[in-house]
């Protein structure tokens, strides 16, 4: 395609040795060439960022986050607070909202997903094709439509009627009256709660598992070593049992622990702000001197330290204008984090000090069953566990759309394990189910886990859509806020850092998962 | 040497062995042994079949009640056939729409025929699929809750069509039919149901709506027959032009057109400009001719493969002018019109562009047609966007519904490829700003959920610029998009330069190429064909999300059937007909998409090279 002419190929033997001039030398543009554009970004940030401000300054609004402890004036359809008394609360309420529907989601769609994708395995002639129809119909069907026309269908059901005993007992809206309700308000199942001694009975279970997870290692170790047959399952498994069956009864035995975590609280609070801003910074700093260290040492080897390429001096500086940047950002971007971590530190504390403190008396889960007030479920007091309609659009649509592309995952995880290895399994003489549980199933996962991953974060990021019927997620929420407040660019900023928060969370359980599945290879 | 000269005779002679030695075909005894094998094969499989039975009866007999709901009025979709595909666009400026629809269908049969599609189907697979789907019929109309006179009539439809795939395989049997008589039939099966199937006359006249019985209106059913006439011509001209020039002349000229034909059709077609001629002769022409002219004179000499320090320094100049324009334009130094500042921009780039294409005379010359040819269609495009529109539209957007859907979605798959491809080389280079700046682009736009980053375009873009410049709703919404859209395809793009091996680059090295040369000529196209499924996939995806543009408040398909339909006094309410028929429309788009995918991965024979 492109030749240089002859005379270009052949080196002049005069200039072999010499070092070309500053402006030809690769060693030198490349850095340049970086900077600059490194540069070029910064100054277009730097650029637009004051324009916007000076353009919201323009019109009165100054951008800070005070707001956030400030009255809200708004009420939201459904949430952990449904009445927040300030708009941090709000916003933190719609947060919560939205991880009930990403966790919800999560679990329902891999149940649903990995039988769906069993069937489309399946020998049964109806049962692959109706797997693989459900496949190809939803997947092709955007979520957001699939959702309204949840949305549609559910608000098209019937009435919910007072199921007052006097007057509409014939009139009362069903399945089950007093157990179960669908109507257009929504679903409602009894319900079971966390109730106040549950952190006591928590306490139990905690050190009823570790005990069965030790002894489960010694039985295993001693089955290594002597063969044959042992209780690894059952024995451990008993052991947890009675803890927790006696735990039960016996709960409010431990409630002295709420008396550690009052004293936690009041030493955590008189912490002084000037000490917790020093900490953080030797904190950093050191982080990133311990970073380097190790990265050294690990270039270092007998024959001496490698050669430091480019990359590694700039990771290295890296990592101290990383600890650099956030003593600014300590020191001067937010004075305030330090008394915040401070203050929320010592809340924290007092909260599990609250937990283990009171209800020494009380069973550890409790139950209710749903009521009807005035046509809609009961928001307060007594009552069932409630989906309503918002909740459960969007929960069928994220499900069913998801579902449908974890089948597609599970199905070719499990054809991607070569015949051989069943083969092989049968042939040392496992059974059908043992084969499946040690051979198959291992290898399918390593196959399945990582694209499983990224449907977690679809999923989490595909909740954003409920404001679409009005669901009162964080993002709903937020915009609600802005409409009010006009403070549009602080939210936006909440909302990046809350969803680049959760989906860094599940990608590093992701990674974690995969790193334990991963071949161990010699 | 000697192995392969020994062995090919070898395998002929075990193929041979194996189809001699082949196990006997095990005779088929009919329907109930078929049953036997694959529903009733054992206890479990059998407990499956009928688990599965009740399922399908159930859900089936749920979605067709959806369909057949007594309050459910599909007169609201009928009727609103043009607001769901075109939204407002004026009734009288109708012929606009048909001249796009016919420009992009001749293309596509223009662009079938270039690439030599021509898939023999098995007439038995086909017979087996038209009984598959007669029978679905026939049972949905078994279970549907309708009355009897259409559970009749699709019964009665749907045995029709599985006796006639009965026949067709009975008759035809092994035979395979090649691709043109096939779209012949299906060409002739829409024009059948165009002008047989009395689907009725649904229309908004004078704001009532008309109900009459009969075909679809002539002032649909004509302009369509001609536009399958037209792609079926298409089809047979492309397979004759083929045989006149070099196919790969063809398939050159579709890709240009399918990057920049849309936009014409767009811009110059549906959105009518009024041009001023004689601004036109005093300003535009002459910008345009002097950048083609001059700058393909000086790009000639910058492509000379011994230009040497002086071309270089030339073309650092040209950029450090191109972007001074800009820094003069926001510090408001001096005027220029924005199309010359683009300009400089452009030719900055092909001057440093210019060693990598440098090479003989053809060669040059090439380079310089690209240059022409990006100044000829840049200006007048952008001439054409400028020019107010001589459309009368109530709402400013002339675009809506269906058309406005695929217009962003083919754009946002366009605008983020090179884009995507930028972010993927930065990612995977050994330099290590551009690789962090591109890591933290990537994941950061990853890691949030589009619909913020729509927000933040619809209302904060105007914000972050300077005062005097404004950027349309829209058109912002299509920028954030894109960006969007951009690092994902980043992620598909790294997948396929993870794919090459070293030995071609180091091959590439071996011959003198230059890194950028290597990147274009040696790396990205082999890394692009690897990536192509990724891309449909994307694609698919692209098509999928523009429904969120609904809920930043523009007027695609999907606000048009949950907002626009329901709020109309006739059809108060009526948003499930609506909902359900787009649901139909965004499935047949993804599933052929994916079904054209799955061909062409066959055919590119990804995976198996």
């Amino acid at each position: 395609m492109a030749a240089a002419t002859p005379s270009s190929l052949v080196p002049d033997r005069a200039m072999h040795h010499k070092r070309p001039p500053f402006w030809r030398n690769v060693g030198v543009l490349k850095w340049v060439v970086q900077i600059v554009v490194l540069l070029l970004v910064i100054g277009a940030f730097w650029f637009l960022s004051t324009q916007a401000l000076s353009n919201l300054d323009d019109k009165g609004i100054p951008v800070d986050y005070n707001w956030m402890s400030g009255p809200a004036n708004i009420q939201l359809g459904e949430g952990i607070d449904t009445v927040p008394n300030s708009a941090g609360r709000a916003l933190w309420s719609g947060m919560v909202t939205t991880l009930r529907l990403a966790g919800a989601g999560i679990v329902a769609s891999t149940i649903l997903g990995v039988l769906i994708g069993l069937a489309r395995l399946s020998n049964n002639w109806l049962a692959n094709r109706a797997a693989g129809t459900f496949i190809e119909t939803l997947r092709n069907i955007p979520v957001l439509v699939q959702m309204l026309l949840w949305f549609a269908i559910l608000t098209s059901l019937g009435d919910l009627v007072n199921n007052d005993p006097e007057t509409a007992a014939n009139e009362e809206s069903g399945p089950i009256p007093g157990w179960l309700y669908i109507s257009k308000k929504g679903i409602s199942l009894p319900r079971f709660f966390w109730a106040d001694g549950f952190y006591q009975w928590l306490v139990f279970l905690i050190v009823g598992g570790a005990i069965a997870m030790f002894v489960r290692r010694r039985i295993q170790a001693k089955q290594n070593l002597v063969g044959g047959t042992a209780p690894t399952a059952s024995v451990p498994l008993a052991i947890f049992a009675a803890f927790a069956v006696v735990g039960w009864f016996i709960n409010p035995v431990v409630g002295g622990i709420g008396n550690v975590f009052d004293a936690m609280e009041s030493a955590w609070g008189s912490i002084p702000e000037s000490g917790m801003r020093i900490f953080l910074s030797v904190a950093a700093v050191a982080a990133a001197a311990l970073w380097i260290k190790r990265f050294l040492d690990s270039k270092r080897s007998p024959a001496g330290l490698a050669k430091l390429t480019d990359d590694d001096y700039f990771r290295m500086i890296f990592a101290g204008v990383a600890a650099l940047a956030f003593m600014a950002f300590a020191w001067r971007v937010w004075p305030g984090g330090a008394s915040w971590l401070i203050n929320s530190g010592s809340d924290f504390w007092g909260w599990l000090g609250d937990k283990f403190g009171n209800g020494r008396n009380a069973r550890p889960l409790d139950g209710m069953r749903p009521t009807i007030n005035e046509g809609r479920f009961s928001n307060y007091g007594p009552t069932g566990w409630t989906m309503t309609v918002f909740f459960g659009s969007l929960f069928l649509g994220l499900v069913l759309y998801t579902a449908s592309f974890i089948a597609e995952i599970v199905r070719g995880g499990i054809l991607a394990v070569p015949k051989g290895q069943t083969e092989a399994a049968m042939a040392l003489g496992l059974s059908r189910v043992q084969a499946l549980r040690k051979v198959i199933l291992p290898q399918a996962f390593r196959v399945i886990m990582p694209p499983l991953g990224n449907q977690y974060l679809n999923i989490t990021k595909n909740t954003s859509l409920a404001i679409a019927v009005g669901l009162s997620d964080v993002v709903q929420v937020g915009q609600t806020v802005y409409n009010k407040n006009n403070q549009t660019l602080a939210v936006f900023g909440i909302w990046m850092a809350f969803y680049l928060i959760c989906s860094l969370t599940i990608s590093a359980i992701v990674n974690f998962v995969n790193g334990r599945l991963a071949i161990v290879e010699r | 040497m000697t192995d392969s000269i020994n062995t090919a005779p070898a395998t002929d002679n075990l193929d041979a062995l194996i189809a001699a030695n082949a196990p006997p075909e095990i005779p088929t005894h009919g329907a109930v042994d078929w049953m036997k094998k694959n529903l009733f094969s054992s206890i479990s499989t059998t407990v499956q079949t009928f688990l599965f039975i009740t399922l399908l009866v159930l859900i089936l007999r749920w979605l067709l009640g959806l369909i057949f709901d007594p309050e459910a009025s599909w007169d609201s979709v009928a009727t609103n056939m043009r607001l769901l595909f075109t939204y407002n666009y004026p009734a009288d400026q109708f012929i606009r729409i048909w001249f796009t629809v016919g420009a992009l269908l001749t293309a596509v049969g223009l662009t079938i025929a270039a690439w030599g599609v021509d898939p023999k189907l098995s007439v038995k697979k086909l017979g087996g699929n038209l009984v598959g789907v007669g029978a679905l019929i026939a049972i949905m109309g078994i279970i549907a809750p309708a009355s009897s006179t259409i559970k009749t009539g699709m019964i009665v439809v749907g045995v029709l069509i599985a006796v006639l795939g009965y026949g067709i395989s009975r008759v035809l049997g092994e035979q395979k039919i090649s691709f043109f008589p096939f779209l012949l039939v299906v060409a002739g099966f829409w024009l059948a149901v165009l002008w047989l199937v009395p689907f009725g006359r649904n229309e908004f006249i004078d704001g009532a709506v008309s109900n009459l019985p009969g075909t679809i209106n002539p002032s649909t059913k004509i302009p369509w027959t001609i536009l399958i006439l037209l792609f079926l011509g298409s089809v047979l001209a492309g397979r004759a032009l083929v045989t006149v020039i070099k196919p790969q002349a063809l398939r050159l000229t579709m890709i240009a057109w399918w990057v920049v034909g849309p936009a014409f059709l767009i811009f110059l077609v549906l959105r009518d400009p009024q041009f001023d001629y004689d601004k036109v002769l005093r300003t535009d022409v002459p910008w345009a001719l002097g950048f083609a002219i001059i700058g393909g004179a000086i790009l000639y000499w910058l492509a000379k493969p011994g230009v040497g320090e002086i071309g270089r320094l030339f073309a650092a100049s040209a950029t450090l002018f191109a972007l001074f324009n800009w820094v003069a334009a926001f510090a408001g130094w001096y005027s220029m019109l924005q199309k010359v500042r683009l300009s400089f921009l452009v030719f900055a780039l092909f001057a440093l562009a210019a060693p990598t294409f440098a090479g003989e005379r053809s060669v040059r010359l090439k380079f310089v047609y690209a240059w022409v040819g990006t100044v000829a269609i840049g200006h007048w495009l952008i001439t054409g966007i400028n020019t107010v529109s001589t459309l009368d539209i109530a709402a400013p957007p002339f675009l809506g519904g269906f058309t406005l859907s695929m217009v962003i979605a083919y754009y946002v798959m366009l605008a983020s490829f090179p884009l995507g491809i930028i972010l993927a080389l930065a990612r995977t280079s050994k330099l290590p700003i551009f690789r962090l700046l591109s890591t933290l682009y990537i994941e950061f736009v990853r890691g949030v959920p589009l619909i913020t980053i729509l927000f933040f375009f619809s209302i904060m873009v105007n914000l972050f610029l300077p005062g005097g410049m404004e950027l349309a709703e829209l058109a912002a919404i299509f920028l954030g998009y894109a960006l969007f859209s951009a690092a994902y395809m980043a992620e598909n793009v790294r997948g396929g330069l993870q794919s090459i091996r070293v030995g071609q680059y180091e091959a590439s090295d071996a011959l003198g190429l230059t890194t950028s040369q290597r990147t274009i000529f040696i790396v990205l196209p082999q890394a692009l064909r690897v990536t192509i499924p990724n891309l449909v996939g994307q694609a698919i995806g692209t098509f999928k999300e523009t429904s969120l543009i609904a809920i930043v408040g523009g007027f695609d398909l999907l606000n048009v059937a949950k907002q626009s339909i329901p709020n109309q006094p006739d059809f108060l309410g009526q948003n499930k007909p609506a909902l359900l028929f787009i649901c139909a429309i965004y499935w047949a788009g993804s599933y052929s998409m994916s079904r054209a995918s799955r061909n062409l991965e066959t055919k590119l024979g990804v995976g198996t090279r």
